[in-house]
């Protein structure tokens, strides 16, 4: 993984900088593109982790996080607009590593779409979620997600690209011609929730970061899992 | 006794969901979208009484009524205006399209809605299976793993509950922090208890040689019938969008809402793919009915 690492980097990058920037030169067919290029950036990485030879352990160990992340609502089902999904998800991505970091994301989106009830947003919150999963991987040794400070950033800004990503969904299966206003428009009328999610990201990681990566990382350390 | 739309083969129903939604997507006309819409909603209505399509009603007509009336709003295309709204021209073209889009999304919620009644988890983890094998293994863990964790995380709450850590009472930021203090402890037992599941995984052999599947699905012949009539009523739709007759020209000129000649093929053709549940349920009934009489 460590020498792939900067080319993950850049990919990622790159298709991110394709996905927001496409609508501005090609209005005309860019729901179909942007899908495409959604898709082709999605399952790669699908596909070789289901070519890939995982360890029990580690399986159990993916299985059970992603668990987590799906049931964590429940102890806040009191609390309107608040889930931690999210933050599980990018703690398990900062010890695990990239991989199982996506994966985990993707899986949460999964089951509690099985659970809840799937609709045109499943594809979505699965790319976003297995995103988020990934970058936090990626991001994971790097100065930024070993302080608490960069963690919070890093939360705030994926908390607000969640919605956007979500956002999608509307906009390209619903909305016809890309008229800049509307998509605004809708884009500003979901900001009160993007902004509970990133704000409740960050007061998280801020919180309770330290001691999830240190149960975590005891945990891969102490029965040697995720070492590659 | 599983029977009617929901007795085909996973790979069947999941094609006839994407073929709908293509559908759906590609035909932008709003006799075309109403017929396709009240055929969801009497499939819906046949396949479980209308039972989930209540709970989530609400939902989705705001989500219809709103994009009805913001897309007029905010569209401004079109050469016929009907009148001023707060100095911006309201279009007589962009209240079709207003309508257009809310049915066009109307619809495929409903369409999800049966998508959930028919695709159980069990089919829905089968086509997983089809494509990605080890993606349908993690699922499968993961659904387990979902009432354990929440009769664990009751079982915590309980304990916790008596030490004075409440998730129901107190205020925003201590009930935050305490539903977070629950997860940490449910992290803390489940990963260990992981373990134990994963090696008695290893015990029973995994890992060596490929994994056996059960296959409780098989195509039948009706599957194989249905599925000539879904690929051929299929591309027969996918013609009529390329040759523009279930798409209602908005601009340059508006063309007229009422159907003419050919059309009215197609809108047949889309209704007869939208409306497969309905056809496959329907003959369950009469079959019921007929025999009934008979006796």
């Amino acid at each position: 993984m460590a020498r792939s690492k900067p080319i993950l980097i850049v990919v990622a990058f790159l298709i991110s900088v394709i996905l927001v920037g496409f609508p501005l030169f090609n209005t005309e067919h860019f729901m179909v593109l942007s899908l495409l290029i959604m898709v082709a950036s999605f399952l790669p990485f699908m596909i070789h982790y289901s070519k890939k030879k995982v360890r029990s352990r580690e399986l159990v160990v993916v299985a059970i996080l992603a668990a987590i992340a799906a049931v964590s609502r429940v102890p806040f089902a009191s609390i309107p607009s608040v889930q931690p999904t999210t933050f599980v998800i990018i703690m398990a991505a900062i010890v695990l590593g990239p991989q199982s970091g996506f994966v985990v994301g993707t899986l949460a989106a999964i089951v509690s779409n099985l659970f809840l009830g799937h609709g045109p947003w499943t594809p979505w919150q699965m790319y976003a979620w297995g995103m988020i999963g990934l970058t936090a991987g990626l991001l994971g040794n790097t100065r930024m997600m070993h302080s608490k400070f960069g963690r919070c950033v890093y939360g705030f800004l994926v908390g607000i690209a969640f919605g956007w990503i979500m956002n999608l969904w509307f906009v390209f299966g619903v909305i016809e011609e890309f008229n800049w206003t509307e998509v605004i428009l809708y884009y500003s009328s979901s900001l009160y929730f993007d902004l509970t999610h990133a704000i409740c990201n960050v007061l998280f990681l801020w919180v309770f970061s330290n001691s999830w990566i240190r149960i975590i990382e005891r945990f891969k350390v102490k029965y040697g899992l995720f070492e590659t | 006794m599983v029977r009617g739309f929901r007795s085909f083969h996973p790979i069947i129903l999941l094609l006839y969901y994407i073929l709908a939604i293509a559908g759906l997507m590609l035909y932008q006309q709003p006799l075309f979208l109403t017929g396709g819409f009240l055929a969801i909603l009497l499939a819906n209505l046949i396949l479980d009484g209308g039972k989930e399509l209540r709970k989530w009603r609400f939902m989705i007509m705001i989500m219809g009524v709103l994009t009805m009336i913001l897309t007029p709003i905010f569209n401004h295309k079109g050469n016929h205006i009907l009148f001023y709204l707060f100095e911006n021209p309201v279009m007589h073209e962009a209240i079709w399209q207003g309508l257009i889009i809310s049915l066009t999304l109307v619809s495929i919620l409903c369409l999800f809605i049966s998508f959930n009644i028919v695709i159980t988890p069990d089919k829905f983890i089968f086509l997983f299976s089809k494509f990605f094998p080890q993606w349908a293994l993690l699922i499968m863990l993961t659904m387990r793993f979902v009432p354990l964790l929440r009769k664990r995380l009751n079982e915590i709450s309980d304990v916790q509950c008596v030490k004075g850590l409440s998730v129901k009472s107190g205020s925003i930021k201590s009930r935050a922090k305490n539903g977070m203090f629950l997860l940490q402890i449910l992290l803390t037992w489940s990963l260990e208890e992981s373990i134990q599941t994963a090696d008695s995984m290893t015990a029973r052999g995994y890992g060596l040689g490929n994994r056996s599947k059960y296959q409780p699905f098989y195509m039948k012949r009706k599957d194989w019938i249905t599925l000539v009539f879904l690929l051929m009523s299929g591309s027969l739709v996918l013609l009529g969008w390329w040759l523009g007759d279930g798409v209602m020209a908005l601009l340059p000129i508006l063309e007229p809402f009422w159907l003419y000649g050919r059309e009215w093929f197609y809108l047949f053709v889309f209704i007869l793919l939208i409306g497969l549940p309905i056809w496959l349920e329907g003959k369950e009934l009469i079959k019921w009915k007929y025999y009934r009489h008979n006796k």
